[in-house]
Protein backbone atom coordinates (compact mmCIF):
# COMPACT_ATOMS: atom_id res chain seq x y z
CA UNK A 1 0.00 0.00 0.00
CA UNK A 2 1.17 3.71 -0.65
CA UNK A 3 0.90 6.34 2.10
CA UNK A 4 1.00 9.73 2.06
CA UNK A 5 5.26 9.69 3.29
CA UNK A 6 6.16 6.89 0.71
CA UNK A 7 4.02 9.31 -2.02
CA UNK A 8 6.07 11.84 -1.50
CA UNK A 9 9.89 9.96 -1.01
CA UNK A 10 9.50 7.84 -4.27
CA UNK A 11 9.00 10.58 -6.59
CA UNK A 12 11.57 12.05 -5.21
CA UNK A 13 14.06 8.97 -5.11
CA UNK A 14 13.06 9.16 -8.67
CA UNK A 15 15.07 12.21 -9.24
CA UNK A 16 17.40 11.37 -6.74
CA UNK A 17 16.39 14.42 -4.69
CA UNK A 18 16.39 15.48 -1.31
CA UNK A 19 12.43 16.24 0.14
CA UNK A 20 12.48 19.93 0.57
CA UNK A 21 9.71 22.76 0.51
CA UNK A 22 6.47 21.77 -0.30
CA UNK A 23 7.32 18.05 0.22
CA UNK A 24 8.18 18.85 3.40
CA UNK A 25 5.95 21.18 4.40
CA UNK A 26 3.10 18.19 3.68
CA UNK A 27 5.07 15.94 5.80
CA UNK A 28 5.08 18.72 8.30
CA UNK A 29 1.41 18.97 7.93
CA UNK A 30 0.49 15.34 8.58
CA UNK A 31 2.98 14.88 11.15
CA UNK A 32 1.33 17.83 12.53
CA UNK A 33 -2.46 16.11 12.35
CA UNK A 34 -1.13 12.71 13.55
CA UNK A 35 -2.19 13.04 17.22
CA UNK A 36 -5.72 13.92 16.07
CA UNK A 37 -5.36 10.71 13.87
CA UNK A 38 -4.04 8.49 16.29
CA UNK A 39 -6.82 9.65 18.73
CA UNK A 40 -9.56 8.93 16.54
CA UNK A 41 -8.07 5.48 15.49
CA UNK A 42 -7.99 4.14 18.81
CA UNK A 43 -11.50 5.59 19.84
CA UNK A 44 -13.04 4.44 16.51
CA UNK A 45 -11.28 0.76 17.46
CA UNK A 46 -12.73 0.81 20.58
CA UNK A 47 -16.07 1.18 19.81
CA UNK A 48 -16.25 -0.20 16.62
CA UNK A 49 -19.37 -3.16 17.37
CA UNK A 50 -20.98 0.02 18.64
CA UNK A 51 -20.55 2.09 15.86
CA UNK A 52 -21.69 -0.66 13.52
CA UNK A 53 -24.87 -1.42 15.50
CA UNK A 54 -25.77 2.39 15.90
CA UNK A 55 -25.49 2.95 12.07
CA UNK A 56 -27.78 -0.09 11.47
CA UNK A 57 -30.18 1.34 13.76
CA UNK A 58 -30.03 4.72 11.89
CA UNK A 59 -30.24 3.08 8.21
CA UNK A 60 -31.10 -0.27 7.63
CA UNK A 61 -32.93 -1.81 10.72
CA UNK A 62 -35.87 -0.55 10.56
CA UNK A 63 -36.52 -0.69 6.73
CA UNK A 64 -37.74 -3.69 4.21
CA UNK A 65 -34.25 -4.69 4.17
CA UNK A 66 -34.48 -6.42 7.17
CA UNK A 67 -37.79 -8.42 6.13
CA UNK A 68 -38.24 -11.76 4.45
CA UNK A 69 -37.24 -11.01 0.81
CA UNK A 70 -34.89 -8.15 1.85
CA UNK A 71 -31.22 -8.37 1.92
CA UNK A 72 -30.76 -8.62 5.24
CA UNK A 73 -32.80 -11.26 5.67
CA UNK A 74 -31.90 -13.86 7.23
CA UNK A 75 -29.53 -13.83 10.16
CA UNK A 76 -26.91 -14.93 7.70
CA UNK A 77 -27.26 -11.93 5.39
CA UNK A 78 -27.31 -9.82 8.44
CA UNK A 79 -24.53 -10.61 10.07
CA UNK A 80 -22.71 -10.30 6.12
CA UNK A 81 -23.94 -6.84 5.95
CA UNK A 82 -22.27 -6.27 9.98
CA UNK A 83 -19.01 -7.68 8.55
CA UNK A 84 -18.90 -5.72 5.53
CA UNK A 85 -19.81 -2.39 7.22
CA UNK A 86 -16.69 -3.47 9.41
CA UNK A 87 -14.50 -3.56 7.08
CA UNK A 88 -15.23 -0.29 5.63
CA UNK A 89 -14.73 1.39 8.72
CA UNK A 90 -11.49 -0.52 9.56
CA UNK A 91 -9.93 0.33 6.42
CA UNK A 92 -11.21 4.32 6.36
CA UNK A 93 -10.05 4.63 9.46
CA UNK A 94 -6.53 2.96 8.25
CA UNK A 95 -6.92 5.63 5.26
CA UNK A 96 -7.35 8.38 7.71
CA UNK A 97 -4.27 7.09 9.63
CA UNK A 98 -2.21 7.17 6.45
CA UNK A 99 -3.87 9.98 5.06
CA UNK A 100 -3.95 7.82 1.65
CA UNK A 101 -6.94 6.13 0.07
CA UNK A 102 -5.06 3.72 -1.81
CA UNK A 103 -5.74 0.98 0.91
CA UNK A 104 -9.15 1.64 0.39
CA UNK A 105 -9.19 0.71 -3.00
CA UNK A 106 -6.45 -2.25 -3.08
CA UNK A 107 -8.04 -3.75 -0.42
CA UNK A 108 -11.86 -2.98 -0.80
CA UNK A 109 -13.11 -1.16 -3.44
CA UNK A 110 -11.57 -3.01 -6.48
CA UNK A 111 -14.18 -4.79 -7.62
CA UNK A 112 -16.33 -4.53 -4.78
CA UNK A 113 -19.27 -2.84 -7.09
CA UNK A 114 -19.35 -5.91 -9.48
CA UNK A 115 -19.08 -8.28 -6.45
CA UNK A 116 -21.97 -6.71 -5.06
CA UNK A 117 -24.06 -6.79 -8.64
CA UNK A 118 -23.16 -10.68 -8.26
CA UNK A 119 -24.56 -11.60 -4.96
CA UNK A 120 -27.62 -9.08 -5.31
CA UNK A 121 -26.30 -7.02 -2.57
CA UNK A 122 -27.86 -3.73 -3.18
CA UNK A 123 -26.18 -0.34 -3.57
CA UNK A 124 -28.45 2.39 -2.61
CA UNK A 125 -28.92 1.30 0.76
CA UNK A 126 -25.19 0.65 1.20
CA UNK A 127 -24.34 3.55 0.89
CA UNK A 128 -27.28 4.96 2.82
CA UNK A 129 -25.23 3.00 5.81
CA UNK A 130 -21.65 4.23 4.68
CA UNK A 131 -23.72 8.14 4.83
CA UNK A 132 -24.94 7.49 8.41
CA UNK A 133 -21.37 6.20 9.72
CA UNK A 134 -20.15 9.26 8.88
CA UNK A 135 -22.44 10.58 11.39
CA UNK A 136 -22.44 8.40 14.01
CA UNK A 137 -18.30 8.27 13.50
CA UNK A 138 -18.08 11.91 13.89
CA UNK A 139 -20.20 12.09 17.18
CA UNK A 140 -17.54 9.51 18.64
CA UNK A 141 -14.74 11.40 17.64
CA UNK A 142 -15.43 14.81 17.19
CA UNK A 143 -16.11 17.20 14.67
CA UNK A 144 -12.06 17.59 13.37
CA UNK A 145 -11.70 14.08 13.03
CA UNK A 146 -14.89 13.51 11.57
CA UNK A 147 -14.03 15.54 8.79
CA UNK A 148 -10.98 13.34 8.39
CA UNK A 149 -13.01 10.02 8.68
CA UNK A 150 -15.21 11.90 6.41
CA UNK A 151 -12.67 11.82 3.17
CA UNK A 152 -12.24 8.19 3.27
CA UNK A 153 -16.09 7.31 4.24
CA UNK A 154 -16.86 9.31 1.01
CA UNK A 155 -14.46 7.77 -1.06
CA UNK A 156 -16.26 4.38 -0.36
CA UNK A 157 -19.39 6.07 -1.40
CA UNK A 158 -17.53 7.42 -4.64
CA UNK A 159 -16.60 4.00 -5.09
CA UNK A 160 -19.75 2.10 -4.97
CA UNK A 161 -21.74 5.19 -7.30
CA UNK B 1 7.24 2.00 3.08
CA UNK B 2 6.65 4.38 6.04
CA UNK B 3 6.46 3.11 9.96
CA UNK B 4 2.66 3.80 9.42
CA UNK B 5 1.85 1.51 6.28
CA UNK B 6 4.00 -1.20 8.27
CA UNK B 7 1.71 -0.76 11.42
CA UNK B 8 -1.57 -0.73 9.19
CA UNK B 9 0.28 -3.60 6.97
CA UNK B 10 0.09 -5.72 10.41
CA UNK B 11 -3.27 -4.97 11.69
CA UNK B 12 -4.72 -5.86 8.31
CA UNK B 13 -3.13 -9.29 8.15
CA UNK B 14 -4.60 -9.74 11.58
CA UNK B 15 -7.92 -8.71 10.58
CA UNK B 16 -8.45 -5.91 13.34
CA UNK B 17 -8.16 -2.29 14.54
CA UNK B 18 -4.69 -1.18 15.37
CA UNK B 19 -3.56 -2.28 19.13
CA UNK B 20 -3.02 0.20 21.60
CA UNK B 21 0.81 -0.45 21.35
CA UNK B 22 0.86 0.57 17.68
CA UNK B 23 -1.30 3.34 18.29
CA UNK B 24 1.13 4.67 20.49
CA UNK B 25 4.23 3.97 18.37
CA UNK B 26 2.41 5.98 15.84
CA UNK B 27 2.12 8.53 18.35
CA UNK B 28 5.56 8.72 19.28
CA UNK B 29 6.77 8.68 15.63
CA UNK B 30 4.12 11.84 15.08
CA UNK B 31 5.59 13.44 18.19
CA UNK B 32 9.06 13.87 17.34
CA UNK B 33 8.00 14.79 13.57
CA UNK B 34 9.82 18.20 13.48
CA UNK B 35 13.06 17.07 14.78
CA UNK B 36 12.61 14.24 11.89
CA UNK B 37 11.99 17.01 9.47
CA UNK B 38 15.07 19.43 10.81
CA UNK B 39 17.46 16.27 10.99
CA UNK B 40 16.53 15.36 6.66
CA UNK B 41 17.12 19.23 6.16
CA UNK B 42 20.27 19.79 7.85
CA UNK B 43 21.78 15.77 6.13
CA UNK B 44 20.92 17.31 3.00
CA UNK B 45 22.00 20.88 3.71
CA UNK B 46 25.89 18.93 4.31
CA UNK B 47 25.58 16.66 2.24
CA UNK B 48 28.84 17.12 0.40
CA UNK B 49 29.98 18.34 3.50
CA UNK B 50 29.82 15.16 4.96
CA UNK B 51 30.95 13.44 2.35
CA UNK B 52 34.33 15.25 1.88
CA UNK B 53 35.25 15.11 5.34
CA UNK B 54 33.83 11.61 5.22
CA UNK B 55 36.58 10.58 3.40
CA UNK B 56 39.37 12.65 4.62
CA UNK B 57 38.63 10.21 7.69
CA UNK B 58 38.06 7.06 5.92
CA UNK B 59 41.30 7.50 3.16
CA UNK B 60 43.22 7.94 6.17
CA UNK B 61 41.95 4.83 7.50
CA UNK B 62 42.12 3.20 4.44
CA UNK B 63 44.16 4.95 1.95
CA UNK B 64 44.44 2.23 -0.72
CA UNK B 65 41.02 2.17 -2.00
CA UNK B 66 39.57 2.80 -5.46
CA UNK B 67 37.90 5.95 -4.43
CA UNK B 68 42.02 7.13 -3.47
CA UNK B 69 43.32 5.54 -6.40
CA UNK B 70 43.84 8.87 -7.93
CA UNK B 71 41.01 8.28 -11.06
CA UNK B 72 38.83 11.23 -10.84
CA UNK B 73 36.06 9.40 -11.86
CA UNK B 74 36.62 6.40 -9.51
CA UNK B 75 36.78 9.45 -6.95
CA UNK B 76 34.12 11.42 -7.82
CA UNK B 77 31.78 7.53 -8.20
CA UNK B 78 32.11 6.43 -5.16
CA UNK B 79 31.32 9.99 -3.79
CA UNK B 80 28.27 10.30 -5.36
CA UNK B 81 26.97 6.50 -4.29
CA UNK B 82 28.40 7.74 -0.57
CA UNK B 83 26.16 10.85 -1.09
CA UNK B 84 23.02 8.71 -1.93
CA UNK B 85 23.26 7.24 1.04
CA UNK B 86 22.87 10.18 2.93
CA UNK B 87 19.94 10.96 1.11
CA UNK B 88 18.02 7.49 1.64
CA UNK B 89 18.83 7.80 5.71
CA UNK B 90 17.02 10.97 5.11
CA UNK B 91 14.22 9.13 3.34
CA UNK B 92 14.35 6.53 6.51
CA UNK B 93 14.36 9.17 9.28
CA UNK B 94 11.24 10.54 7.72
CA UNK B 95 9.44 7.14 7.28
CA UNK B 96 10.54 6.45 10.99
CA UNK B 97 11.22 3.00 8.98
CA UNK B 98 14.12 1.62 6.80
CA UNK B 99 12.61 0.73 3.85
CA UNK B 100 13.51 3.23 1.92
CA UNK B 101 17.10 2.10 2.56
CA UNK B 102 16.40 -1.40 2.24
CA UNK B 103 14.49 -1.36 -0.81
CA UNK B 104 16.65 1.19 -3.26
CA UNK B 105 20.02 1.05 -1.72
CA UNK B 106 20.74 -2.59 -0.01
CA UNK B 107 18.82 -5.15 -1.58
CA UNK B 108 21.78 -5.85 -4.55
CA UNK B 109 24.04 -3.90 -3.16
CA UNK B 110 26.42 -6.64 -2.39
CA UNK B 111 26.20 -7.90 -6.02
CA UNK B 112 27.20 -4.42 -7.80
CA UNK B 113 29.79 -3.45 -5.66
CA UNK B 114 31.58 -6.88 -6.25
CA UNK B 115 30.77 -6.49 -9.81
CA UNK B 116 32.58 -3.70 -9.32
CA UNK B 117 35.10 -4.51 -7.99
CA UNK B 118 35.01 -2.61 -4.91
CA UNK B 119 35.77 -4.23 -1.69
CA UNK B 120 32.76 -4.48 0.72
CA UNK B 121 34.94 -3.55 4.32
CA UNK B 122 36.35 -0.58 2.79
CA UNK B 123 32.99 0.23 2.26
CA UNK B 124 32.27 -0.80 5.45
CA UNK B 125 34.87 1.85 6.50
CA UNK B 126 33.83 4.75 4.35
CA UNK B 127 30.24 4.55 5.62
CA UNK B 128 31.34 4.40 9.46
CA UNK B 129 33.24 7.45 9.09
CA UNK B 130 30.10 9.05 7.04
CA UNK B 131 28.21 7.74 10.22
CA UNK B 132 30.87 9.99 12.30
CA UNK B 133 30.80 13.29 10.12
CA UNK B 134 27.36 13.52 10.11
CA UNK B 135 25.96 12.72 13.59
CA UNK B 136 28.74 15.77 13.99
CA UNK B 137 26.07 17.75 12.19
CA UNK B 138 23.16 16.58 14.31
CA UNK B 139 21.50 17.48 17.44
CA UNK B 140 21.79 14.73 19.37
CA UNK B 141 17.81 14.55 19.36
CA UNK B 142 18.13 14.80 15.26
CA UNK B 143 21.21 12.34 16.10
CA UNK B 144 19.45 9.71 18.11
CA UNK B 145 16.53 9.06 15.14
CA UNK B 146 19.73 8.80 11.98
CA UNK B 147 21.88 6.45 13.93
CA UNK B 148 19.71 3.58 13.52
CA UNK B 149 19.69 3.83 10.03
CA UNK B 150 23.42 4.93 9.51
CA UNK B 151 24.29 1.46 11.48
CA UNK B 152 21.42 -0.32 9.31
CA UNK B 153 23.68 0.96 6.60
CA UNK B 154 27.34 -0.41 7.94
CA UNK B 155 25.87 -3.65 9.13
CA UNK B 156 24.83 -4.30 5.18
CA UNK B 157 28.70 -3.92 3.91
Amino acid sequence: MQDTITAVINPADEKGNYLEGAELDALNKYFQSGTLRVKAAGQIGDSAASIISETVAKSLLYGDITLPGGNMYPTRRYAACLRDLTYFLRYATYAMLAADASILDERVLNGLRETYGSLGVPIEPTIQAVQTMKEVVTQRVGADAGQEMDVYLDHIISGLS
Amino acid sequence: MSIVAKVIAQSDEANRFLSSAELSKLQEFFGNGTVRISASQKLAANEQKIVDEGSKRFWAQCPNTPSNSGNPQKTALCQRDQGWYIRLVSYCVLAGNSKPLEDIGLEGMRDMYVSLGVPLANLKLAMKCLKEVAMGNLSAEEGALAAPYFDQLIRAF
